[in-house]
Order: C-alpha cells, then sequence, then structure tokens
C-alpha cells in the first residue's frame, strides 16, 4: 500500500540532492521535449538519455519496472493497435478488405510508445528521487498557496493509515460473520456498505480532530510563514537550471525559428 | 453446516492453539510459538506491553490470522479448514475501536447484522437480538443510531452485535480504553454476566486493576510468548515478571508487597482482600 502511494527511494545521488523545484521544472521541460521531437529516432536518444538519469540516481531495475509497469503494458497495446487504426502514407505493407497496414503507421505507434515511455519514466525520475515533504514544499516555493500545499501533503501523509482503518474495518465485519466475496453482485455491494460507513464516520472523526490539533498549534494565526527549513538554490542548482532550460530552449528554438524538421 | 458441537477435545478444551508462530507481511515475527488450552467458561485477561502480540495471537484464534506455522482447533475441529465467517459463531471478536464496526441505521439492526450473516431464521435472529440488548442493558437505545450515541454506549453496542451470534468465546479487545470509570464498572456489570450465562471471555487489556477483579485466569505475554499463564494470585505476586513485561501491578499489590515482613501474602490484589487479611491478622472479623 505505501509502497504504492510513494514511490520515493532513499538516496544520496546528486539527483536526491538537487533543489526539488529545479527537478519539477527539469520534469517539465524534458515532458516538452518528449512532445515536440517527432523524430523516432531522436526520441530514441531522448529517452536513452533520461534512462541514464535514472541510472545516476541509482534507480534499481526491479523498483522501476514496477512502477512502470502499468505503463508498459499500454505501450505493448499502441504498438500492436496504432497501426490498424492510422493507416496513413506509403508504402502500404499489407491490405485485405477494411485491414490496412502502412510502414509511417506502425513507425508512428512505436513513436507515440517511445514518447510515453518518456514522460512515464522522467516523472518517475521526480517521484523517486524526492521525497513528498520536498515536492509540496518546492510547489509552496513556486507560489502554490500554502493552505493547498498542507492539503496535499496530508492527503498523502494520510493515505497509508487510511488504508490500515479500511482494513481494520473489513477485519471487524469479517468476524462478524460478513463475506465480501459471496453472494450475487447486489448482495456484496449492499454488504460493502458495512464497510463504506464506518470508513467514511472515521474518516471525518479523524479530519475533525486533525483541524482542532492544526489550529491549537495555531494554524493560519499570520498570513506570511517563516520556514524551519527553507529552500535555498545552490550554484549547482543554477547550473542544473541552466542546462535543463537549453536542452528545451534549443530543439524549440530549432523546430519553430528555423523550421528544422525534428 | 457445521454442527454447534462436535469431537470429544470439545467436551475438554473449547480452544486448542499448538505452537502456533505468526509472521507479519513485512517479518516480523509477532508470536513466537504459543500454547494455550481454553476450557468453556473461562474469563481470561490477556496482558502484556504494547507489541508484545495480544492481539495478534486473538486474531489468530479466530482466523482473521493464520498461523505461519503450528495449529489452531476451534470446538474441536481445525480453523484451519473453517472461513471466518464460520469461526465467527463459535469465536466472537469485538474490536477495539466500536467506529470500525457501526454502520446501521438503528442499533437494532446493527445487531442483528451479524446473526443474518451467519444464516438464522427470523425468529432466531430476533431472540438473539433481544437477548444481547438486555444483556448489554440497551433496552433504551433501540431505535437509536448508533454513531450518535457515546463511546461508552458505543462500545456496548458493539459488544452486543456480537453477542448476538451466539458464539461460545468472546474476545474483548481493551474495551475500557476511553471509559470513564462508572462506565468501566457499568461495562464489566455486563461481561460478568455474559460470563455467569457460560461464556468465554478473553480480555485483553492494559489495566492491572481490572485483571485483578475479574479475570480467573491470566496469560503474560512479552516479545510473542507466552511468558506467565497463571490465576491473578500467581501473576501479582511476581513483580519482576509484571515489570519486565511492563506491566505495573495495582497500587494495592504494590502496597502488600510492602506489608509483606507484616506477613500480610504478596499476592493481594483487590483492596477487599486487603482489608480482610489486615483484619484477619490483627485477630478480628470483618
Amino acid at each position: 500500500m505505501t509502497g504504492f502511494v510513494d514511490l520515493y527511494t532513499e538516496g544520496n545521488t546528486f539527483l536526491h540532492q538537487m533543489d526539488p523545484r529545479v527537478k519539477i521544472l527539469a520534469v517539465i521541460f524534458l515532458s516538452a521535449l518528449a512532445l515536440i521531437i517527432g523524430n523516432l529516432y531522436y526520441l530514441l536518444v531522448l529517452l536513452a538519455a533520461i534512462l541514464l538519469l535514472l541510472a545516476f540516481g541509482r534507480a534499481t531495475l526491479s523498483k522501476t519496472f514496477f512502477a512502470l509497469k502499468l505503463v508498459l503494458r499500454v505501450m505493448v497495446l499502441i504498438v500492436i493497435l496504432w497501426p490498424f487504426f492510422n493507416p496513413t502514407g506509403s508504402p502500404v505493407l499489407f491490405h485485405y478488405g477494411i485491414i490496412k497496414i502502412t510502414e509511417p503507421g506502425i513507425i508512428h505507434g512505436i513513436t507515440v510508445a517511445v514518447r510515453i515511455a518518456c514522460l512515464a519514466s522522467v516523472w518517475y525520475i521526480l517521484m523517486f528521487t524526492t521525497t513528498q515533504r520536498d515536492l509540496v514544499r518546492a510547489l509552496v516555493k513556486m507560489g502554490l498557496r500554502f493552505d493547498f500545499g498542507l492539503t496535499l501533503s496530508i492527503a498523502l501523509r494520510f493515505l497509508p493509515t487510511f488504508g490500515a482503518m479500511v482494513e481494520s474495518i473489513e477485519d471487524a465485519q469479517r468476524a462478524r460473520g460478513m463475506e465480501f466475496d459471496k453472494g450475487s453482485l447486489l448482495k456484496r455491494s449492499r454488504n460493502y456498505v458495512a464497510v463504506l460507513v464506518p470508513t467514511i464516520v472515521s474518516a471525518l472523526r479523524t479530519a475533525d480532530m486533525l483541524s482542532l490539533a492544526l489550529q491549537s498549534r495555531a494554524y493560519g494565526a499570520r498570513k506570511d510563514r517563516t520556514y524551519l527549513r527553507d529552500l535555498r538554490m545552490r550554484p549547482t542548482d543554477y547550473a542544473a537550471l541552466a542546462l535543463f532550460a537549453l536542452t528545451i530552449a534549443l530543439p524549440a528554438f530549432a523546430k519553430y525559428v528555423l523550421q528544422v524538421h525534428i | 453446516m457445521i454442527p454447534r458441537s462436535a469431537g470429544r477435545a470439545d467436551q475438554d478444551f473449547f480452544i486448542v492453539a499448538r505452537d502456533i508462530k505468526y509472521a507479519y507481511e513485512g517479518g516480523i515475527e509477532a508470536l513466537k510459538g504459543v500454547n494455550l488450552r481454553i476450557k468453556r467458561g473461562e474469563f481470561i485477561a490477556i496482558v502484556g506491553g504494547n507489541g508484545s502480540g495480544k492481539t495478534t495471537l486473538a486474531k489468530n484464534l479466530n482466523g482473521l490470522l493464520r498461523p505461519t506455522s503450528g495449529a489452531v482447533d476451534v470446538a474441536g475441529m481445525p480453523a484451519a479448514k473453517m472461513t471466518v465467517a464460520e469461526l465467527a459463531r463459535f469465536v466472537g471478536y469485538a474490536f477495539q475501536n466500536p467506529d470500525h464496526q457501526l454502520f446501521s441505521g438503528t442499533v437494532d439492526e446493527e445487531v442483528r447484522f451479524g446473526p443474518k450473516n451467519l444464516g438464522m431464521i427470523e425468529s432466531e435472529v430476533a431472540k438473539q437480538a433481544e437477548h444481547a440488548i438486555a444483556l448489554m442493558g440497551l433496552q433504551g437505545f433501540r431505535s437509536a443510531q448508533p454513531l450518535s450515541l457515546t463511546l461508552g454506549i458505543r462500545r456496548k453496542v458493539s459488544i452486543a452485535s456480537v453477542i448476538a451470534m451466539d458464539p461460545q468465546v468472546i474476545l474483548l479487545d481493551e474495551p475500557t480504553t476511553g471509559l470513564d470509570a462508572g462506565e468501566t464498572t457499568d461495562l464489566f456489570g455486563c461481561i460478568r454476566a455474559l460470563n455467569e450465562e457460560g461464556h468465554t471471555l478473553i480480555l485483553i487489556t492494559h489495566d492491572m486493576r481490572l485483571v485483578a477483579e475479574h479475570a480467573k485466569r491470566v496469560l503474560v505475554m512479552a516479545g510473542g510468548r507466552i511468558v506467565l499463564d497463571s490465576d491473578p494470585a500467581g501473576v501479582f505476586s511476581d513483580l519482576e515478571i509484571l515489570k519486565s513485561s511492563k506491566l505495573e501491578p495495582p497500587p494495592v499489590t504494590l502496597l502488600a508487597h510492602r506489608l509483606a515482613e507484616s506477613r500480610i501474602p504478596k499476592d493481594t490484589a483487590t483492596p477487599e482482600q486487603l482489608v480482610d487479611r489486615i483484619v484477619a491478622l490483627a485477630g478480628g472479623r470483618r
């Protein structure tokens, strides 16, 4: 449960140490890059670069695979189905009745799949090198209202707690002879009310107490806040930011100003 | 269907746990080999510090957790062959937080949920629900909305909803958490009545005063094992084992230990006993 919600992996690489704001911007830049590149070979180069970054961040193969499993399935589906639904251009490789497959169709399908791989793995870099706390702190520093940021971090913080609570409630009802996997669909969904109601009630009680706890610690007393651990950009962070800005600025300049096909 | 009573072992021991071990998913071994035999009608307290394995043991007895090794027999039958729902008619479990159990619109409906799940016929459901409500003294709350009641009453409703299934054994996980002295006394009046009716009671608690006053057998747990299994007198005369199991004996017991040189027995556990023994020592009658 926790592993599913929080992809963060303890580490001490330059990616872990990079200012989270730089990481967020870098991820946005690299995503934009993946979207403006149309050429499959350039995209493959980008994917290789992103995978290299993953390796620098000491991502283990098994954890990466676990995180990107769902995306991999989507990629396979796209590669298989795309040529059937987008049979444009020539040469035509196969034509029978309404089924037509073209070479550009196949290449386009692969291109889209690689683009998705780029997007997924670049966001995964952010998630596995940055704690949730740092992510929220960075968003607040970048102008997100503090109460939104707090709400976000509380929501993330309470997901595992919530999971444990639902488990306990299911146990409590099973001990009262309730069976989740027996009976018709209607009976099963009606049974689930016995889990849903205590879950909602307990969540509301928790929220109520949490808001009291926040107020008793003077939440909202002042508009301007100070921070115990402030984010500071170091020279290397500026350098990294400049580098990432160039990786999007140059290709964008080439594509939209010089009209080079990339 | 499983018959309500079966087998020979049933007559001697209702629950038999043989060398059960249990490890949680993360690999933490919460039970490191527990042997336990429980007769019908016993009143047992399981005590021990947090993380000593009390709740894990209890959940292994009603099938919510299945032992990683070892076996549990309930009513003379292997628990491994029964589902949680089938076990629920033998071993009831009232959770620590009543809010994890309550969901119905009225107390009456809440209490009927369990027996209905067990497939009892309507007249039997009504009879059992009525009995449970009367035992827990909830007659005045039949049509009340359970979640709007005070914690003390909510706890009683959750216990009533378990006893309505008429299980022989009733497990109570920390039933007095958050209750005041009056509510606690009141609740234990009901719990004693259950025991006198013939139900086996297993109480998980930190409150040594309650143990002294009510339990007839005490299991002290530490580090996933039962380190002491005796009557309350045996537990309260052994301050060392209580201390090493992170338990604090009742003040009266501490007093008796200090008075030991004046021949007050060390196993004194309740104020009544202390008075009796002092009076007896003084040669008087009470």
